[in-house]
């Protein structure tokens, strides 16, 4: 019998339907998929030997303590360090992937001038030409490390302005160091003894400050329960992850939290619920209810709610002088549950919002968000580890990723403790360079980094004070030498200071102040814009915003 | 019986012999390890009875894996008998102070971790409940590497179709996610992965 087209048509019908019901497609499917992981021009980390190191987070300014899992000398993983005095053991979606960010695509791996590949002799003689030329700005994005002493030593050395870019929560403390002359690197919350927190928009369950810090506060004495030891009262246009979780809702128009604030501070002090006696707000409350879109009833049993169960501290998402006030007449700052000074913290350098006009060069540490411009007309350099999309720098200079660079980590914004690491370096940084080493290389006496942080060991050491929390913990007295202060901040301990205490700050109002526009809520992310996170913070990043609030308002 | 349909059914018969005999033997390539190792033998000579008194967790629950050649040299300094395996064990790798090569039967992705100590010291598990009866070998299995993927095919498990397996056979993510909801341990995404 001979086969005809039509016998080989069937059969091979036959073959394909029969191919169904073996292991064949199946597991084919799932064999390319592997092979499709392991493509070679996909990073994968080296086989060896496994360690875990302690380090500090340095994405942010938030100081989380991190394990880092090591696998033939490379971070393979990273986790939270439990006893870390103040992220406790948590970190944020981003922290735990971002051992992933050196890998990214956005990575900057040479200096860009306009978008030109070019080398670090052109970008040094371009700025050290552009500093005999007129007036020069340096900004920080965090203030307070040895990277910002030598970045401060040579704006000081060579007459250029020496700035900074504060985060949002720095910026929130503002309004008491304009009236107390305390910089707010000297100012905490101590929200570990408050029972109540009003937060105007501030996202205390997504990231604000060290997000470990609230998240675990919230967990043990709020969530989950109706009458929570910690009564969260989120006062918020819109309904975010931290007003969906809180205590109550107010849902307020747009903009006029600082309204809140002052008929709040009103109602306090006309039904005597505060013993605080001085300015008032000018408007009546029934004025100021109307601009935010709520009953005067309704602000005079929120006001009661206030103060029902104390101690009370009133956070704010930027600098909100109404809400600075409310906390005074609440007697919260410098009181237990309130806002304190703690020991350390720097001088404030001037706001990069107040650089303005003709400049002849701008110099942007990688520690300033992306994007955080200067309104200055200027030549840019800009340091960065990673491209955030566009930009008027002139010159885009390759910084050190994570966890790439020797740095010290202080003690976070809005932490009531004092405290102290360094971050080593844990991997090796490829054609990179911080601003700190940049200007070294070009004036020497600007200093370096690692004798910055030494000074710093000298400076805690001789203090005497605190302690090591750690793999071996031990307070400084015990400690034979700064060195081995050194080395055991360098092998991932952490220095804790002396914590705020009750009394060390006194604020007196001279006038109400005016109403303020309120400024956007910000947290972690805002530094990070899309194409920088880690496709796991991706991930669970685009997870957690799936997550939708149930929709309930108290107020 | 129509024609067409003789010839479909023998399609289907081809794929079906294909599928189910062919597919599994060519998918895999059989690698020998580098020389036989007996577990067995180990274990009567040497008087060591537990699987950690070799492959041992460190005081930080690390597993320490297969023991290093210097561990074998302990007693294989030099030949202690007339095997070939002997004779590879100890002029290719213990007087050249090299480390032998094993083919690893459970190595995952990197993005894996696992951690013997969680599952023996914390979950109670013992070696055998995953690696069978392993210990009382006279000889270490064939590695069998799929074609495709590069991994071991005690990953997918020894039976193709993943259907009347015995426990402990087979190593992927649907194996430890089954086994984590059946005993209701909820490790995450960030309790296996980095």
């Amino acid at each position: 019998m001979i086969p005809t087209r039509r016998d080989l048509f069937a059969w091979g019908g036959g073959l394909a339907g029969g191919m169904l019901f073996t292991p064949v497609p199946w597991k084919v499917l799932d064999d390319v998929s592997i092979w499709s992981q392991n493509w070679p021009w996909i990073p994968q980390p080296a086989r060896g030997p496994v360690e875990e190191k302690l380090s500090s987070c340095t994405l942010c300014p938030n100081a989380c303590g991190m394990r880092v899992r090591m696998a033939a000398g490379s971070p393979v993983g990273l986790s939270g360090m439990a006893g870390h005095p103040v992220s406790r053991g948590a970190l944020c979606p981003l922290g735990f992937g971002a051992h992933q960010l050196n890998w990214h695509p956005s990575r900057l791996r040479n200096p860009l001038h306009r978008g030109r590949k070019t080398s670090w002799e052109e970008a040094t003689a371009a700025f050290r030409k552009a500093l005999g030329e007129g007036p020069i700005a340096i900004i920080d994005g965090r203030t307070g490390r040895a990277a910002s002493t030598v970045l401060e030593r040579f704006a000081a050395a060579h007459g250029a302005t020496y700035a900074a870019a504060r985060t949002a929560e720095e910026k929130a403390l503002g309004p008491y160091q304009r009236w107390t002359g305390v910089p707010t690197s000297s100012l905490g919350y101590d929200l570990e003894n408050a029972r109540t927190i009003v937060s105007f928009g501030a996202p205390l369950l997504d990231g604000w400050a060290t997000p470990g810090r609230f998240t675990r506060l919230w967990s043990e004495r709020a969530a989950g329960s109706s009458n929570p030891a910690l009564r969260l009262i989120q006062v918020e246009p819109v309904q975010s992850r931290t007003a969906a979780f809180a205590w109550r809702w107010v849902n307020v128009r747009m903009g006029s939290e600082s309204a809140l604030a002052s008929a709040l501070a009103r109602v306090l002090m006309e039904e005597r619920l505060v013993t605080a006696r001085g300015p008032m707000p000018s408007e009546s409350v029934n004025e100021l209810a109307g601009k935010t879109g709520l009953a005067a009833e309704t602000i005079q049993s929120l006001a009661r709610a206030l103060v029902e169960r104390g101690p009370v501290v009133a956070i704010s998402a930027g600098d909100n002088p109404s809400v600075a006030a409310l906390n005074v007449v609440l007697g919260a700052v410098g009181a237990r549950g309130g806002i304190l000074r703690r020991g350390g913290g720097t001088k404030s350098p001037v706001p990069v919002e107040a650089l303005s006009g003709r400049m002849r060069a701008v110099l942007i540490d990688s520690t300033v968000p992306w994007e955080v411009r200067p309104n200055v007309d200027a030549e840019v350099f800009r340091f960065a580890a990673w491209h955030g999309g566009t930009t008027t720098a002139d010159w885009l200079l390759p910084a050190p990723g994570f966890l790439e660079a020797l740095t010290d980590v202080p003690t976070p914004p809005a932490s009531a403790i004092e405290t102290y690491a360094v971050a080593t370096p844990l991997m090796a940084a490829e054609g990179s360079k911080d601003a700190a080493r940049f200007l070294a290389e070009i004036d020497p006496a600007a200093g370096s980094l690692e004798d910055a942080i030494k000074a710093r060991c000298e400076a805690i050491y001789h203090a005497g004070k605190g302690g090591l929390i750690g793999p071996e913990p031990q307070p400084v007295k015990g400690l034979a030498s700064a060195d081995k202060l050194y080395e055991a901040l360098g092998n991932g301990a952490v220095w804790t200071g002396e914590a705020g205490t009750p009394g060390g700050l006194r604020c007196d109002l001279k006038e109400w102040p005016g109403p303020s526009a309120m400024e956007s809520p910000a947290g972690w992310t805002d530094g990070w814009t899309a194409p920088v996170l880690p496709p796991l913070a991706a991930k669970l990043y685009r997870e957690s915003d799936l997550r939708q609030a149930p929709a309930r308002s108290d107020v | 019986m129509p024609r067409t349909s003789i010839f479909f059914g023998f399609g289907v018969l081809t794929a079906l012999a294909a599928g189910w005999l062919v597919f599994p033997r060519a998918l895999y390539e059989r690698r020998e390890q580098p020389f036989r190792f007996p577990h067995k033998t180990h274990a009567e000579k040497s008087g060591t009875s537990a699987c950690n008194d070799c492959h041992t967790l460190g005081k930080d629950g690390e597993f320490a894996g297969i023991p290093k050649t210097k561990d074998c040299a302990t007693c294989h300094a030099d030949r202690m008998g007339s095997s070939p395996a002997e004779a590879l064990l100890v002029d290719n790798y213990v007087k050249r102070g090299r480390e032998t090569p094993w083919l690893v039967y459970s190595r995952q992705p990197a993005n894996v971790r696992f951690s013997h100590a969680i599952h023996t010291r914390l979950a109670g598990m013992t070696c055998r409940d995953c690696h069978g009866a392993e210990g009382e070998s006279d000889a270490v299995p064939v590695y069998e590497q799929n074609r495709i993927s590069g991994y071991s095919r005690d990953i997918w498990g020894h039976s193709i179709s993943r259907l009347r397996r015995a426990p402990g056979d087979g190593m992927k993510m649907s194996d430890c996610e089954n086994c984590h909801r059946r005993h209701g341990v909820d490790a995450g995404c960030l309790g296996c992965h980095e």
